[in-house]
């Protein structure tokens, strides 16, 4: 598997690579844009070295959005895609899936929270939102600026599942892997399945019994 | 339950507890440990010969210990798997059960515990919850007055397969009862015990009346509560009903109950805010409706599992939303009240819904990791020189580093997780994070830097914890200092020190060195490596003399989103009380010491020319800031 991974000799250079870097700025309906300027943010990364087109977006996920940010991959031959917009736990793989429809590896798309980290945590303090907007989205830009192609690393699955705990809610998805033609290990500490459920008489709201 | 037993293709394993759990998402390689029951589960028929003739009578945790069980046992009747058990902290080794069993010789008494490794592809947690125990509340007697019961003692009493064989009694005078108090939210929605609601009581008070009035219609059955809580689809209509039924709803928390010692009755005092005034009733007995609390083992198991716990200790959801059934390891998924309390309908929808979630896993051939794997420079490596180190494969939590001297080291890609604890600890810089390389990472610290530095705090956050606190910070809409600078790694582990030494150089004002708390560790031992850089770094700072508001650790769990703003509202006001020409004048005076240990980064592979091109973009952001 690990000779499978394209690795680069030297990753972060990438010699002869010209960065042409595309910079989202979403405004998330109010939730970033009630806060911050969002125009002065994309005037501010327009004319960052590296950057080769700006833009806002009312909604970067939506399908307007994403539309947007593929047809300028193409328009103005991107390299990298910066999206300022809400948390990597929320969207990143929404936007590295975009990038890859467009035809780019998916880790040259980088996310800068502006939302989370930003709007949502300094509602009162619009001045200093919008310069940490500014500052999130450079950093954002000056690490696309390195970032290099990289491959998901496949490994293979053990068709079996474990499921903790011989309640109501552990027998159930046992039942239903089970269904599945999946074999399933079902542990339970205790010397009987059943959990709380068996202890109980009838149960709400129906009234039936509960074993 | 006996669905369960009897689908072949479900293997049950009772009296098993998961001892660890290593591995990844389709890789998990999980131990148990199967309990030795002295039985042998092969030969067994639980025809319950040994229970017969076993002399020793110890309470029965099923029952709630309201009635006994033999040392030979099973904790009930429809018991799945129908194998009985010898208690050996109970058996006095008379061996009449070897006697009683003859033939079948079931009974083993040289069994022990046995380790069993399983390879298994995703995990299903279902650890369901735990009952709060109002013993602590003394206000209302329990455990002092004998009348005054539990819910799920309760649930024992008037079931026909409990101990009374479902005629209620009191446990004082086993006479039954006319007059019954149930009392809501005993240890929930009380800042003193649990300040959360326990999701089901009101529904299950209600239940438990409905119940008894069918049984006893001449019943008198009052609940005390603070709201009713009937959201769910037919819950509000069960409410009518036993409203209909005649069942009294008083609504106020009891301040406390008083006993006749000689009667044993009970008189509950009260507001009654319908009423508008304080009344005192009087019972038979009184059920305490006590608060759903995670199970007792629940933090034990969370660093098994290596999974978060939100506040209040449940197991913590990827996200509340959006992935309420996913852990934040791939692979690993929730069902039921171990995430939070839940009533049946709930528990099955989400038993039904991990599984759908897991089986996407099991039902591929591949799944697909991220690639931000550690890489060696085998050029740069100086056990390629025939220099003995090895600190590379000491540092990996998974064993993940071939190091043999006179060779360079050499990752192995399937077993690295991309912590980059490998990358922070390599004193000659040999080593790389896929995606979190030095040169990428400086290229953010210069930029967030790059304007009035001295006035940012700059904040080095794990990809699992604090970067999530940070997260809930913001979603909580908990305010702080705008002056705050966050970046990313994906473990404490990889914030090397020469990252550290950065930010001071070029001015920082404060930085935050942030992780997961020890045992919720995404990758084992990182926050172990991360603490103890974290630990050097402050001493060594001490040393050089640097005002001590100016490097700050702290462990922030995803959960913690108040305490996220709260550290770095109180690194603002530290930064703030220093004065600005005595913090000015330490920055410049402390930043040729950063340079000397900084001297050789610019040979890092890439550094170099990257640092090139990011001065670019710093110098436009100067150019740029408005001057204040």
């Amino acid at each position: 598997m690990s000779e499978e991974i394209k690795t680069p000799n030297y990753a972060g250079a990438m010699p002869g690579d010209n960065p042409r870097i595309g910079v989202y700025v979403c405004h998330c309906g109010s939730n970033i844009a009630g806060v911050i300027p969002c125009d002065q943010v994309v005037d501010f990364a327009a004319n960052l070295p590296g950057v080769v087109h700006a833009a806002e977006t009312m909604y970067a996920c939506a399908d307007s959005g994403q539309r947007l940010i593929k047809e300028d991959i193409t328009r103005h031959g991107l390299n990298r895609v910066v999206v300022s917009a809400c948390s990597v736990r929320m969207h990143e793989p929404t936007f590295r899936a975009c990038v890859a429809e467009a035809g780019m590896n998916p880790f040259l798309m980088e996310m800068a929270n502006i939302r989370e980290q930003c709007t949502w945590a300094h509602g009162h303090d619009r001045e200093g939102a919008l310069e940490k907007a500014k500052d999130l989205t450079a950093a954002a830009v000056a690490k696309a600026a390195f970032l290099t192609p990289l491959d998901m690393i496949e490994v293979p699955v053990s068709k079996k599942a474990l499921v903790i705990g011989g309640g109501v809610a552990g027998i159930n998805a046992a039942l239903d892997l089970a269904e599945q033609k999946i074999p399933v290990i079902l542990v339970e500490k205790e010397p009987t399945i059943g959990g709380v459920m068996a202890q109980l008489n009838k149960t709400f709201p129906t009234m039936d019994c509960s074993i | 339950m006996v669905d369960a037993a009897r689908q072949p293709l479900i293997e049950v394993k009772a009296y098993t507890e998961v001892e660890r759990v290593e591995g990844f998402v389709g890789n998990f390689k999980v131990t148990l440990r199967e309990k030795a029951k002295y039985v042998r589960a092969d030969r067994c028929n639980g025809c319950a010969a040994c229970a017969k003739a076993c002399p020793v009578e110890v309470p029965n945790y099923f029952e709630m210990n309201l009635a006994p069980r033999k040392a030979a046992y099973i904790p009930m009747s429809q018991s799945v798997p129908l194998i009985y058990n010898i208690d050996m902290d109970a058996c006095i080794h008379c061996y009449k059960c070897v006697e009683a069993c003859g033939a079948l010789e079931a009974i083993d008494f040289s069994m022990e515990d046995k380790m069993v490794e399983e390879e298994i592809g995703a995990i299903v947690v279902a650890t369901g919850f735990g009952h709060f125990d109002p013993t602590p509340m003394t206000e209302y007697g329990y455990g002092r007055f004998p009348n005054v019961i539990t819910a799920m003692e309760m649930e024992r009493l008037n079931n026909s397969a409990g101990p009374t064989r479902g005629s209620l009694m009191r446990p004082s005078d086993s006479k039954s009862l006319r007059r019954l108090a149930i009392i809501n939210c005993v240890g929930s929605r009380d800042k003193r015990y649990n300040s959360a609601c326990s999701n089901f009581c009101c529904m299950y008070a209600i239940k438990n009346a409905l119940l008894l009035k069918q049984m006893i219609p001449e019943m008198d059955i009052s609940i005390y509560y603070i709201d009713i809580r009937t959201p769910s689809k037919g819950y509000e209509e069960f409410y009518d009903r036993a409203r209909e039924a005649g069942i009294k709803f008083i609504q106020g928390r009891p301040a406390g109950i008083t006993e006749d010692p000689d009667s044993h009755q009970l008189f509950i005092k009260s507001e009654d805010i319908t009423l508008g005034r304080v009344v005192e009733h009087e019972y038979d007995m009184v059920m305490l409706n006590q608060a759903a609390i995670p199970q007792p083992d629940q933090n034990h198991m969370s660093s098994v599992l290596n999974v978060a716990q939100s506040p209040g200790g449940w197991y913590m959801e990827y996200h509340p939303k959006l992935r309420p059934m996913d852990s934040p390891t791939d692979g690993i998924f929730f069902a039921g009240a171990c995430q939070g309390p839940k009533d049946i309908p709930a528990s099955v929808a989400q038993g039904s819904a991990a599984a759908a979630r897991a089986s996407r896993i099991l039902h591929s051939d591949t799944w697909q990791i991220e690639p931000t794997v550690a890489v060696v420079w085998e050029d740069r490596c100086v056990s390629g020189k025939g220099q003995a180190c090895g600190i590379c494969e000491r540092a990996c939590p998974y064993g993940a580093i071939d190091y043999t001297k006179g060779i360079s080291a050499e990752v192995i890609t399937a077993k690295c997780h991309g912590c980059g604890a490998c990358v922070g600890e390599c004193p000659h810089d040999s080593i790389t994070q896929l995606h979190y390389t030095d040169a990428q990472v400086l290229a953010q610290i210069r930029t967030l830097l790059a304007v009035e530095p001295e006035k940012k705090i700059l904040a080095f956050r794990c990809q699992w914890c604090s970067y999530g606190g940070a997260d809930l910070a913001g979603t909580s809409h908990f305010e702080y200092s705008a002056n705050e600078r966050g970046l990313r790694v994906m473990c404490s582990a990889r914030m090397d020190a020469d990252l550290i030494y950065e930010a001071y150089r070029l001015g920082a004002g404060a930085v935050l060195f942030s992780g997961c708390h020890p045992q919720d560790c995404h990758y084992i031992t990182g926050q172990i490596a991360g603490a103890k850089r974290a630990a050097r770094l402050d001493k060594m700072f001490a040393r050089m003399g640097m005002n001590p508001a100016r490097f700050r650790t702290e462990w922030i769990s995803a959960a913690e989103g108040d305490k996220y703003a709260r550290v770095i509202n109180e690194m603002q006001a530290a930064l703030d009380a220093i004065p600005q020409d005595e913090l000015k004048a330490e920055i410049e005076r402390l930043k040729p010491e950063m340079e000397k240990k900084l001297s050789k980064l610019n040979q890092i592979p890439g550094v170099e020319e990257a640092m090139i091109q990011v001065d670019f973009i710093v110098s436009e952001m100067q150019n740029k800031a408005v001057p204040v």
